[in-house]
């Protein structure tokens, strides 16, 4: 093929995924009157931020936006805390016959369950405990989420690690878990970085569970936010579109962070949760 | 040696009770509860309803339709696209990123895009087509009985032919350069190349593609959910939607989970069929 057709093919196919995306912004930088205009206007029109005004000051999303912050972080770092030390056990210590293999296999099998089958069990469950509307619960079940993902990336990054290096600092006198902290993670963190983003974007997308263990405005998350203004009867197309943004905006940062990761993490079935 | 397997298993022990404890809990959880009749006995009645039951089949047929479509448009895009942007010079790299952008979206942001995008009065789609003259008023998009599922699919389409195209891609810059110089010095031609060389090459990727993406077309919830909630009437009802309303609406725990289990064993049955259907062609 010549090689302007293939330019131009590409140039379409971006312009396909991309320009669904700015329709979002547009709308949620236009003037009312303006939303539905026609034909539409995709760059020549008046910007204004009342919607931004409107979904952060008049209505909650404020709040549900710190939810949101709060809980991905938090699951995240538990995330890590747990996971980080078992995907190290997993790529360095000596374990009898086949355990390495079928612990390792049982683990990444946990991603396999359709989250619909887990969900109403989970819901009961804490239930009982009383825990339901907690940001804290639901950054736990994220945690469960992120687990195996951690424990996979961060042992294929240990094993790339030669192992004479905590060795040398084990017999400096290092523990096990100093040479861990001080020798191992400095090597690993930009994976370690990498896989603590891939954790946040899964988190603050993630809808089904949020939507059934939030029971009030005070267990919300963005997502959930958004998703209660769209099933309403007069939509707020304005407000609603620019909680959109707010909510796109910080994965688009993130993956610019971690693009030398985007294929190894994505490819592992990251953001799907 | 006792010793010190089990201060090996201190290190994991933590993760493994987190995930054991959200994992084996519900499954045990189900299986108790779909052999529950209301007044607490043991009963067969909610799987033997599954056979009866013309929602279930509705929307275990609406399932099937969207994952065969969906997974079909999906890899012949993602294929199309991977190779053509693999055979760029210059932007390679922008290209690559830029095409990523609509799976790293929230879903309930797709769902907001679309609904934008579909509504038959204001949306933009619509309104493009009637500012090129087209007579919009029959095209009702995701809210008509007969052109909703589809319009879900093109979402999901949308969203995730990126995957496809970034495993292929990725598989495509793992290939190994001497076969296609060869060829290329013998003077095939770019369709040959691609399928005679790349094509058999990349057959692995392919499959490992297709499953996980398959997998996860079977459990669609969220954009179908936001988009259509299954309607209108049960036009876009899957399998995950209707589980749903079994247990959020009707409250009927135990048929749900009668459901989830039938629908997890489908699943497990598809998968292995998918597997052992490429494995025997790789051969």
């Amino acid at each position: 093929m010549k090689t302007a057709l293939r330019y131009a093919l590409a140039a379409l196919a971006v312009a396909a995924a991309i320009a669904p995306i700015w329709w979002l912004v547009t709308i949620s930088l236009k003037r009312e009157i303006d939303h539905f205009a026609s034909p539409p206007v995709w760059i020549a029109f008046q910007p204004t931020l009342d919607h931004y005004r409107e979904a952060f000051f008049l209505r909650p999303f404020g709040a549900y936006l710190w939810h949101s912050a709060l809980v991905a972080a938090g699951s995240t770092i538990l995330a890590l805390v747990l996971g980080v030390p078992a995907a190290y056990a997993l790529a360095r210590f000596r374990w009898p016959g086949q355990f390495r293999d079928k612990v390792g296999f049982w683990i990444l099998s946990q991603r396999m369950l359709p989250p619909i089958v887990t969900c109403v069990p989970l819901l009961l469950m804490l239930r009982q405990l009383r825990l339901l509307d907690s940001l804290a619960a639901l950054a736990v079940v994220y945690t469960a989420f992120n687990l195996p993902f951690v424990i996979w990336m961060m042992r294929g990054f240990f094993e790339e690690i030669p192992a004479e290096i905590e060795e040398a600092a084990m017999l400096d006198g290092e523990s096990r878990l100093g040479a861990l902290m001080r020798v191992v993670l400095p090597i690993a963190s930009p994976g370690l970085a990498a896989t603590a983003v891939f954790c946040l974007i899964v988190a603050w997308n993630e809808f089904l569970f949020a939507l059934m263990l939030s029971q009030t405005q005070h267990g919300t998350t963005l997502p959930v936010g958004i998703a209660s203004s769209v099933t309403q009867y007069e939509i707020k197309w304005g407000a609603m579109s620019a909680a959109g943004v707010v909510a796109m905006a910080p994965v688009f940062l993130f993956a610019a962070v971690v693009q030398k990761y985007l294929v190894r993490g994505l490819s592992l079935g990251a953001v799907k949760g | 040696m006792t010793a010190r397997l089990a201060r090996q298993g201190l290190w994991l022990a933590p993760a493994v009770a987190l995930l054991a404890a959200l994992s084996i809990y519900p499954m045990l959880y189900l299986l108790r509860v779909s052999f529950t009749a209301l007044d607490g006995g043991f009963t067969l009645d909610h799987f033997a309803r599954l056979f009866q039951d013309r929602f279930f089949a509705a929307a275990a047929m609406n399932t099937a339709i969207y994952t065969v479509v969906a997974l079909g448009l999906e890899l012949v895009l993602g294929l199309a696209l991977a190779v053509l942007v693999d055979s760029l010079g210059r932007g390679r790299a922008f290209f690559r990123t830029a095409l990523l952008a609509p799976m790293l979206l929230p879903p309930v942001v797709v769902a907001v895009i679309w609904r934008l995008v579909y509504n038959p009065q204001f949306g933009v789609l619509n309104g493009t087509l009637r500012s090129m003259g087209v007579d919009t008023s029959a095209l009702v998009w995701a809210s008509g009985q007969s052109t909703a599922l589809l319009s879900v699919i093109l979402v999901d389409v949308w969203e995730w032919t990126p995957f496809m195209f970034l495993l292929l891609t990725a598989g495509l810059q793992a290939l190994p350069a001497e076969p296609l110089e060869a060829a290329r010095v013998d003077g095939a031609t770019a369709w040959r190349v691609f399928r005679d060389i790349k094509l058999p090459l990349l057959k692995s990727t392919i499959f490992l593609a297709v499953l996980l993406r398959a997998m996860d077309l079977m459990r669609v919830f969220d954009q179908i959910f936001l988009i259509t909630g299954g309607g209108p009437g049960i036009a876009t009802e899957t399998m995950s939607l209707y589980i749903y309303r079994t247990a959020f609406r009707f409250f009927n725990f135990g048929y749900a989970a009668a459901m989830s289990l039938a629908g997890l064993a489908l699943a497990v049955f598809f998968a292995r069929g998918l597997l052992r259907l490429i494995t025997a062609r790789a051969r």
